[in-house]
């Protein structure tokens, strides 16, 4: 009785639930019987769209080229406090490189990482190259388009007889004419085919045949400009979408646009905007508190998401964010409170046990520490998370005086993970306690060119050359790690110091 | 015991400088929490993965295609 479901009703229940591929392939049958089904076309067109969807707020990759080539500032030398790109003048009381760890582009390291908090443009074409590897939130080096050329690659070789719909085949301006299959096909070329000029014809075909009424094509032209790196037409689109019709997706897309021209005051102007409309939005208010973060104001950044968790208590990056501020400004048991929070809601994994770790530590839960750090462990899926737990471990290690054990754990994250900047400086200074000096300086010199934006391999390599008498590379070691962190006393002091002998020469 | 007390006498300096040796220690690199990832950013991850996975099983598949014709 129930075999014989209709093909059809079938494939829509795979739809609802999830299940693309058996949706796709049940397609592809009706299809091979009946070519012209339009309902089997669209529904196929949807689940291979479902498949590879990702929400097109989330998705910020910048290639090399666009970071370094970037013109679409407005102002190349901004004033302190309205760009993105200069986050170093830390006004706000925020925490000081001394205490948390600091990204490639100079941030605060974060504690929620997205595909476009990957950001932070490298000042140099040389800084661009090389350390990406190094701090965990620094941006890969591949082009915008690769990561999507390559995922489209991917999805034509598992369809052996081509690809599904054949695009430079297809007469568009037939298409924009039905609003629905449209909108559907429009999907399956953006998402599916990544093929964005083609989306955009056909988006304006559309908007042409709906006379410039709907505002959903609107913005997704606007998307596809924006793709396209036409930041200034995409903004267009997206202000006439807004004056039809408000949506909270709008003022985001819009929001991204501005980021893209480094005018971070403007995208926060926009999203209270966005508020006024929408009062207690959760993305918009999370927006605002991504903004503060990457402008380093980190206060500012702590109270949005509070208020983000106030209106939605499970919001996993707005916790894990307080959390790692908590963590980073003295008070690592408010921070467990917070990390213990998102692990009853389920989230299980390799980062969340060595937060945890690293919270049960510092709080002095000691009977949890070592479980956690296990836990982490045997969760982790890459090699460089494995370093990183190590690493972290080598820390515990070095706080119950267990040196041998920290030296084990540092060499083991090194093993795992060759690029690991502060496992180096950290091994040196253990080397430095054994008195091994030559082999310190080797493992400084390692370290601080694997990732010169941080200022302890500089330092510590200037204090071992100052022991030695090595005056003269000390000195250039320690103005690198000045420029690294300004305001670090003992660098100045030694700098002080150096310049007395040289005068005194 | 009052023999013992006459010899260890704690010495409370009144007078005269006080120095103190300010030794530069090294530093070491803070702990890192380790950010958590956003949904977006595991599924590009995950079907990043799943690409060249199949790219690479489809190059094995050419490669050995050849040696099964000769």
């Amino acid at each position: 009785m129930g075999s014989e479901m209709d093909p059809l009703l079938l494939a829509w229940s795979y739809f609802r639930r999830r299940k693309f591929q058996l949706c796709a392939d049940l397609c592809t049958q009706m299809l091979e019987k009946s070519p012209y089904d339009q309902a089997a076309w669209i529904l196929k067109a949807r689940a291979l769209t479902e498949m590879v969807y990702i929400d097109e707020i989330d998705v910020d990759q910048e290639g090399i080229a666009e970071m370094i080539l970037d013109e679409n500032a407005i102002a190349q030398v901004p004033r302190p406090g309205t760009s993105l790109k200069l986050p170093g003048t830390n006004q706000t009381g925020g925490p000081s490189p001394a205490v948390r760890p600091i990204t490639q582009a100079g941030r605060p390291i974060t504690g929620f990482l997205r595909p476009s908090t990957q950001s932070g443009r490298p000042g140099t074409m040389e800084q661009a190259i090389r350390t990406p590897r190094t701090a965990y939130t620094a941006r890969p080096i591949t082009s915008s388009s690769g990561r999507f050329v390559r995922l489209g690659t991917a999805s034509m070789l598992t369809s052996p007889d081509g690809p599904f719909i054949n695009l430079s085949r297809l007469n568009l301006t037939k298409y924009a004419q039905k609003p629905k299959l449209a909108k559907a096909l429009f999907e399956y070329i953006f998402h599916h085919e990544n093929d964005v000029k083609t989306a955009l014809d056909l988006a304006a075909l559309s908007t042409e045949h709906s006379q410039y009424k709907d505002w959903w094509w609107k913005v997704q032209i606007g998307k596809c400009y924006y793709r396209l790196g036409m930041y200034r037409e995409a903004e267009k689109q997206f202000k006439s979408a807004l004056k039809q019709q408000e949506m909270v997706d709008t003022f985001l897309y819009l929001a991204k646009v501005y980021i893209s021209l480094d005018q971070p005051v403007t995208a926060l102007n926009l999203f209270k905007q966005g508020l006024d409309k929408f009062p207690g939005e959760v993305a918009l208010l999370c927006g605002i508190a991504r903004i503060y973060e990457e402008m380093n104001n980190i206060s500012s950044a702590t109270e949005y998401y509070k208020e983000v968790l106030k209106q939605d208590n499970t919001h996993v990056e707005a916790i894990a964010c307080i959390g790692s501020n908590h963590f980073y400004s003295d008070q690592p048991e408010v921070a467990l409170r917070f990390y213990r929070r998102l692990l009853q809601m389920g989230v299980y994994n390799c980062q969340l046990f060595n937060n945890l770790g690293l919270c049960c530590f510092y709080a002095q839960q000691y009977d949890m520490t070592l479980t956690s750090f296990e836990r982490a462990l045997s969760l982790a899926e890459n090699e460089e998370e494995i370093a990183d737990v190590w690493y972290n471990l080598g820390h515990v290690a070095v706080g119950i005086g267990d040196t041998n054990l920290a030296h084990q754990c540092f060499r083991l994250a090194l093993v795992n993970n060759n690029n690991h900047a502060e496992a180096y400086n950290n091994l040196a200074v253990l080397e430095m306690r054994k008195g091994h000096v030559e082999q310190a300086r080797a493992l400084l010199q390692t370290a601080s060119s694997l990732a010169p934006h941080m200022y302890e391999p500089h330092f510590n390599f200037a204090t071992v050359s100052d022991k030695m008498g090595d005056l003269q590379r000390s000195y250039i070691a320690a103005q690198k790690s000045e420029a690294a962190f300004p305001d670090h006393v003992d660098t100045q002091h030694l700098i002080k110091q150096l310049k007395q002998h040289f005068a005194m020469l | 015991m009052a023999e013992m007390k006459s010899m260890f006498r704690e010495v409370l300096p009144k007078q005269g400088q006080l120095s103190v040796e300010d030794i530069t220690t090294m530093v070491l690199c803070k702990p890192k929490l380790l950010p958590l990832k956003s949904l977006t950013l595991e599924k590009l991850e995950k079907m990043q993965q799943a690409a060249q996975d199949t790219i690479r099983q489809q190059e094995m598949a050419e490669k050995e295609q050849p040696q099964i014709s000769h």
